[in-house]
């Protein structure tokens, strides 16, 4: 159970306290309600590249990082296809230095011409080092435009392309900062050991002054149900053929995520899950094969995908994921099964709410879907998933007109 | 309005609150160390084994590791990996040059069958040779895929250079895969793992009389086996190019053997280190990356060993820019040999310094790490006391002094991979 209160300001920032008093330390989490979703098609990788930008001084403060290290602390920040996220872990009686900082940046950034040429080169670099100069490193830039066609998760974070990032202006840097970076698109979770009263004052002495901006009302583009068995084989200098496969699943407020995240589990999560089970041990066909659920907050992806051994084709393969798929979709698991999945659930939960920062970004991204309150209440849901509840839902999903898969073979040279 | 020009006041840390574990003999020379200020229900278990790769081929100790819940005379893996799921439990192994680890995780309420099923898998293992099999088959494409990243090219070429003429500097080869035989495996775990428990860290707010139950289980397994660390190696600077075609980055490791936190010049070398690439807003992060744009990411660290350690840069940046890249690192360096280091940048980098300690100590697992980092050079917490006294007394002149010392550019092994 994680203990904590929510106050809103005026200026509508949300903001969630949660007292740890076990540590010395203090987080400042911010999540904005953006991420490369919200990106023009023409101009991807925009949330990603402004996430660089956010750390290259703001209105009143030429530098982020020194002030933060002068008081010993820390920062770093992700985005994702849904959200853009900054955290700060710094010494507890510093706390006011991250509020000084990240409200300032929240109010306005710097904008320079030179911020903006050398974060476009390092993003750019970063697009070569993870997604060019590695086997199998551009694998999500081909599989997301097949399982997507128009909703924008059909792009990866880093852009579709490099050019789109190599284009961005200054215009669009100032554009996108006005629409998304305002307290009623924010959300502020301080974490440590502290009175209640000296959170709200601190965060009011740093924030109510801030505009309160205007929430931008989301319209994305919706991806069609999908009725059709995609594939696509690409070839590449690999080592070894690769297999991705992708299933629709529910976004992450609908209680069905949690089941599809169950069935996942049973599939391929650990050494004693079905594919590995058969897929690697027994048939030998893969030397590697998981599955693993994308944490979307809009339709997600249930995934399979690994690598074949030598000699293996991708029609053995394929023979054989869907006969361990047609094995879950034929009977209900047995309880004894169920028990061992919902135990490793369990231990992840223990283990992953351990630390205030990870207890601060969770606190976020649950008010961000609802309310914060439903990181307590996750476990339970869990709890409640049956066998058979698992068992429709790979009945209806697991299915070829739900599929979508993407070969990548390696090129003979 | 606020003044929003200015920084609040900031108050500098006094003093850390260190936890000492619970000390246990498993034997005479092997101890258990018991940390319990853990508030929920998880357990954390680490034994830790003297078989690191340095003791015979690399790929023998790889591969014990990877192979210790691969079955017993009684019990298949998959059967024992299904009863370790069953109860909620997380089984992690591991091998370094020096050490073998193996950790377990889980909730208290299994925690006891959960290490009842991992003790016997390893005291047990047959080594069936389809296991073996698979376990070549997946090493070989993976060390392929390996083998096209420009980091790891580099990695290799770094270690091999820089332990030259010790076991320290031997890789895994290709050809190693198709020459391991069972007979080597069951040796190597004979005499590593059932006679090469060096240590056990328990982190969970269990009772003493589990602690005992643990130790029972694994006292057999105590170390009989010559340590062999590989004591101050000297230092053999070279530039060595390892060709990758097609490459668009090229990967760069700079660096040379040093020494352990023993040493009297370690913690003020290692303030040296952050001021050039230990941290975000360090000089080769301004430079490289946060001026030139050249790269995701720079920097570089301290590895300590038993015996011996290591300096070392690390970095990828586009390929038409490495010889440029180089040029900066070596300009970076010059400037801390030359120039003093300003009052400003210091005490910033010395509060943040004591800040990562503070953070570093933060929680059970944390505690546990800062404790284990000092008992390997047999210290104890009051050394930590000494870190923060060197940091905070740390000067300019001491900083230009030390980089004089020991980054001689002549002195410095380059790697470049591309």
């Amino acid at each position: 159970m994680i203990d904590f209160k929510t106050f809103t300001l005026d200026n509508n920032l949300k903001v969630i306290f949660h007292r740890d008093p076990s540590t010395p330390m203090a987080v400042v989490n911010t999540l904005y309600d953006v991420g490369a979703r919200d990106e023009d098609e023409n101009k991807t990788g925009f949330a990603h590249l402004f996430e660089h930008l956010m750390f290259g001084g703001s209105g009143n403060i030429p530098d982020f990082d020194g002030p933060l290290q002068q008081a010993g602390g820390e920062s770093n920040a992700f985005t994702s296809n849904d959200i853009t996220n900054y955290y700060d872990t710094l010494p507890a009686q510093n706390l006011e230095t991250a509020l000084w900082l990240e409200s300032d940046r929240m109010l306005n950034l710097a904008f320079t011409p030179k911020s903006l040429e050398v974060q476009r080169q390092v993003v750019i670099e970063e697009f070569k080092q993870r997604y060019l100069n590695q086997p199998y490193g551009d694998a999500w830039l081909e599989f997301r435009p097949l399982a997507y066609q128009q909703h924008p998760y059909k792009w990866a974070t880093i852009g579709k392309e490099i050019s789109h990032i190599e284009d961005a202006t200054m215009q669009d840097v100032k554009d996108f900062f006005a629409k998304f970076y305002h307290p009623s698109n924010a959300i502020l979770c301080v974490a440590g050991n502290f009175e209640e009263a000296y959170v709200q004052d601190m965060v009011n002495k740093w924030y109510r002054d801030i505009p309160a901006g205007k929430k931008t009302v989301r319209n994305l583009s919706k991806e069609p149900v999908q009725t059709d068995y995609r594939e696509k084989t690409i070839e590449r200098n690999v080592p070894a053929d690769a297999f991705y496969y992708g299933f629709k699943m529910p976004g992450k407020t609908n209680e069905l995520y949690y089941t599809a995240d169950l069935l996942s589990d049973v599939l391929g999560r650990g050494k004693s899950s079905r594919l590995h089970t058969v897929i690697h041990k027994t048939l030998n066909l893969a030397s590697e094969i998981a599955a693993y659920v994308l944490g979307a907050h809009d339709e997600g992806l249930l995934m399979i995908s690994g690598k074949l051994n030598k000699g293996v084709s991708f029609e053995q393969l394929d023979k054989a994921i869907w006969e361990v798929l047609d094995s879950v979709k034929a009977h209900p698991i047995e309880q004894e099964e169920l028990t061992k999945i919902k135990n490793k659930v369990e231990t992840t939960a223990v283990f992953s709410d351990q630390g205030i920062l990870n207890k601060a970004m969770s606190l976020c991204a649950h008010e961000l879907l609802g309310i914060a309150n439903n990181i307590n209440l996750e476990q339970g849901i869990y709890d409640k998933i049956s066998a058979e509840m698992i068992h429709n839902y790979a009945q209806q999903r697991l299915v070829k007109t739900n599929c979508s898969v993407l070969k990548i073979k390696a090129s003979t040279k | 309005m606020i003044n929003r020009t200015k920084q609040p006041p900031i108050s500098k840390i006094e003093k850390i609150a260190f936890l000492e574990p619970k000390h246990f003999d498993v034997e005479r020379d092997v101890k258990l160390h018991w940390i319990d200020a853990v508030d929920d229900e998880s357990v954390k278990i680490d034994f830790i084994f003297n078989a690191g790769t340095k003791n015979e081929q690399v790929h023998l100790a790889r591969f014990v590791s990877a192979l210790l819940l691969s079955g017993t005379n009684n019990k298949k893996a998959s059967e024992i990996n299904e009863q370790i799921d069953g109860l909620g439990g997380f089984f992690q192994a591991d091998a370094s040059r020096e050490s073998a680890f193996v950790t377990i995780y889980g909730l208290k309420k299994n925690i006891h069958a959960i290490l009842d099923i991992v003790i016997d898998a390893i005291t047990s293992v047959s080594f069936p040779q389809e296991e073996i099999d698979q376990l070549i088959a997946r090493n070989k494409q993976s060390f392929k895929v390996s083998s096209e990243k420009v980091s790891f090219l580099a990695r290799r070429a770094f270690g091999k250079a820089l332990f030259e003429g010790t076991n320290y500097a031997n890789q895994v080869e290709y050809q190693d895969f198709d020459t391991v035989t069972r007979e080597q495996l069951v040796d190597f775990h004979q005499k590593y793992y059932l006679n090469g428990l060096e240590k056990v860290c328990v982190t969970a707010s269990v009772k003493e009389k589990d602690i005992h139950h643990i130790i029972d289980k694994v006292k057999g397994w105590s170390n009989k086996q010559p340590r062999n660390y590989a004591a101050l190696l000297s230092n053999s600077p070279q530039t060595i190019h390892v060709e990758k075609e097609g490459a668009i980055q090229t990967a760069i490791r700079v660096g040379r053997i040093l020494f352990t936190r023993k040493h009297p010049d370690y913690l003020d070398f290692s303030v040296v280190n952050l001021i050039l690439g230990g941290y975000f807003g360090s000089r080769l992060m301004s430079n490289i990356r946060e001026d030139k744009g050249y790269t995701y990411g720079i920097g570089s660290g301290l590895m300590e060993l038993n015996a011996t350690g290591y300096f070392f840069i690390s970095t990828e940046v586009g390929k038409e820019v490495a010889q440029a890249a180089l040029l900066e690192i070596k300009k970076e360096i010059e400037k801390l040999q030359t120039e003093l280091v300003s009052e400003e940048e210091l005490t910033l980098v010395k509060n943040y310094a004591i800040g990562q300690l503070l953070q570093s100590s933060d929680g059970p697992n944390a505690m546990m790490d800062r404790f284990l980092s000092i008992d390997k050079y047999g210290l104890d917490y009051s050394y930590y006391e000494q870190v923060m006294q060197t940091f905070n007394e740390a000067t300019p002149e001491k900083i230009k002094e030390m980089a004089q010392k020991y980054l001689d550019w002549d002195e410095l092994l380059i790697i470049t991979a591309g």
